[in-house]
């Protein structure tokens, strides 16, 4: 326990905390529409995109958070068109150029000269070594995801019911769905130093899929989502410093292992096998 | 004299390769009570875009409470409630009857608004009139199609609407249910002072309740009460060979060759 304490007055282990914390309340929000307006992949290949900015950014001279950024939001607004125009099975047009992005991140990790740690460092996580400015970023963007999610709550519940009836009922839609798209990206760049680009598609994903499994309500979904989501998080960083375990890999590997537990315990799965 | 609220004026819409409907002129005037009939394919689906404001024509004009359908804004959209056709609804998605029916409340608050008693109390009068307001907090996928389809009706009244648009209602649910289905829609019509359209493929389901039915294959073939449109020289210019009648003169089409 005098351990436990001893190990919250650490400055690093305090920012990690709170940067795991807050990356899990924005992954697990997000991920409640993602999860219901059927986007799932796009969060995976807007990860790796990301994390091909980010080594292009290594690659030459410049700050990796923009031009992460950038990659991000031109794939998700890519997969955009791509979906509104229905030319191709969004399955097909997001597999192709997920590896297209992965393909660049591996092109541009090839050309740097030697091993660069910092690169893999953000396609692995690496929340014990986040610096205060790093902190400060990832505090000021989760909350203009989190404000943002919250004043267009009602129209992004409804796109991601039922987009054509939003449409039709007065809803801007279309706008709605681009927006979600782009907070898509942002909350996947904010996530990336934190759980890295191969897991942060988890933590997107599992929260919301669990709350999923317990409610029939969306009010109760998104609440339930933010506190798994936060609750993995924080645990997962303290797993991983008391084991001395990698950060990301201990955050998902326990969300995973609660959403399996709600699987099995899940109220609509009972439902079923008792009709 | 009543006020005219949809009118189509040799309206043609469709995709710049594919025409939907051609040339419509058409009037609506409030409170009226109008079927929307003709085959599959035959445009009934597009109409009902059209009056939306999700597709603008590509000649000729469309005119929705004295505003070009194409310049709907999207107060004026909320002005028509929607009951789109039944689609695959997944059992498990988590949403309550009340929560569903909140949405119809959303177009019409706009951005930056959020929902107040006031839109509740809306809601739940909504939900009363389609006789589910006992069932605000049961998950929506736990109802049967019928309820559903209720709901939905009272997502659309939600809206406040002055005109209920009503694709298809009663397809997919059992006869029974779509028989109280229709006497819902009549109810709301009667005492709500609703202005119906109602696309259906169902003619002999309807044929008593309308004031007046349209006949669609592409171009308008027929406009007018029941017992004008439904003659057999009428319909046989749209449903050909697939026009049977009975000894009792009811009129089955098309559906005859995929029932029996």
């Amino acid at each position: 326990m005098a351990q436990f304490i001893e190990m919250l007055t650490y400055d690093f282990m305090q920012r990690s905390l709170l940067a795991a914390a807050t990356v899990g309340a924005v992954c697990s929000v997000i991920g409640v529409f993602v999860v219901l307006r059927g986007l799932a992949f796009v969060g995976a290949g807007t990860a790796h995109a990301a994390f091909a900015g980010v080594a292009l950014a290594y690659l030459v001279g410049l700050p990796p958070l923009p031009l992460a950024i950038i990659f991000g939001l031109a794939t998700v607004w890519v997969t955009g068109v791509m979906e509104e125009q229905g030319r191709m099975k969004l399955d097909v047009s997001i597999g192709i150029l997920y590896t297209a992005t992965m393909a660049l991140a591996i092109l541009f990790i090839g050309l740097m000269k030697g091993y660069n740690a910092e690169v893999y460092g953000y396609l692995f996580g690496s929340v014990l070594s986040v610096t205060p400015d790093e902190l400060r970023v990832i505090l000021v963007l989760s909350m203009v995801v989190l404000g943002v999610l919250l004043t267009f709550s009602k129209e992004l519940y409804f796109i991601a019911f039922d987009q054509e009836m939003a449409e039709a009922s007065g809803v801007p839609a279309r706008r709605i769905f681009y927006l979600l798209l782009t907070l898509v990206a942002l909350t996947v760049v904010v996530s990336l130093k934190t759980v890295g680009a191969i897991l942060v598609f988890a933590m997107i994903l599992i929260p919301a899929s669990t709350a999923y499994q317990l409610t029939h309500s969306l009010s109760h979904m998104t609440a339930y989502a933010v506190v798994i989501g936060v609750a993995c998080a924080v645990g997962g960083v303290l797993l991983s410093y008391i084991w001395d375990l990698p950060s990301g890999p201990a955050i998902v590997l326990l969300a995973t292992t609660i959403f399996f537990l709600s699987v099995l315990l899940s109220p609509k799965r009972r439902r079923v096998q008792t009709a | 004299m009543a006020k005219t609220i949809i009118r189509f004026d040799h309206a043609t819409f469709g995709f710049s390769d594919v025409i939907a409907l051609q040339d419509i002129s058409l009037e609506i005037t409030e409170g009226e009570f109008v079927g929307v009939i003709g085959p599959n394919g035959s445009g009934k689906t597009t109409l009902c875009r059209a009056v939306l404001g999700l597709m603008p024509p590509l000649g000729g004009s469309l005119q929705i409470f004295d505003c070009a359908c194409e310049e709907l804004r999207c107060h004026h959209r909320a002005r028509i409630g929607y009951l789109p056709q039944k689609g695959v609804l997944d059992k498990n998605f988590p949403i309550t009857v009340l929560e569903t029916v909140m949405m119809g409340r959303y177009g019409a608050l706009g951005l930056f608004n959020r929902p107040s008693k006031r839109d509740r109390d809306i809601a739940l009068e909504a939900l009363s009139h389609v006789g589910m307001e006992d069932r605000r907090n049961t998950a929506l996928g736990h109802l049967s199609g019928g309820q559903q389809q209720r709901v939905f009706i009272a997502r659309a009244l939600a809206q406040q609407p002055d005109v209920l648009l009503l694709d298809e209602p009663t397809t997919g649910i059992d006869i029974t249910t779509q028989h109280s289905v229709l006497d819902l829609i009549r109810h709301l019509h009667r005492d709500l002072k609703l202005t119906i359209l109602l696309i259906t493929h169902d003619i002999n389901m309807i044929r008593s309740s309308v004031d007046r039915l349209v006949l669609l294959k592409t171009r308008l073939y027929a406009a007018g009460p029941p017992e004008e449109v439904l003659r057999p020289d009428v319909l046989r210019q749209v449903y050909g060979k697939d026009l049977v009648i009975t000894e009792r003169d009811l009129i089955i089409v098309e559906d005859y060759h995929h029932h029996h």
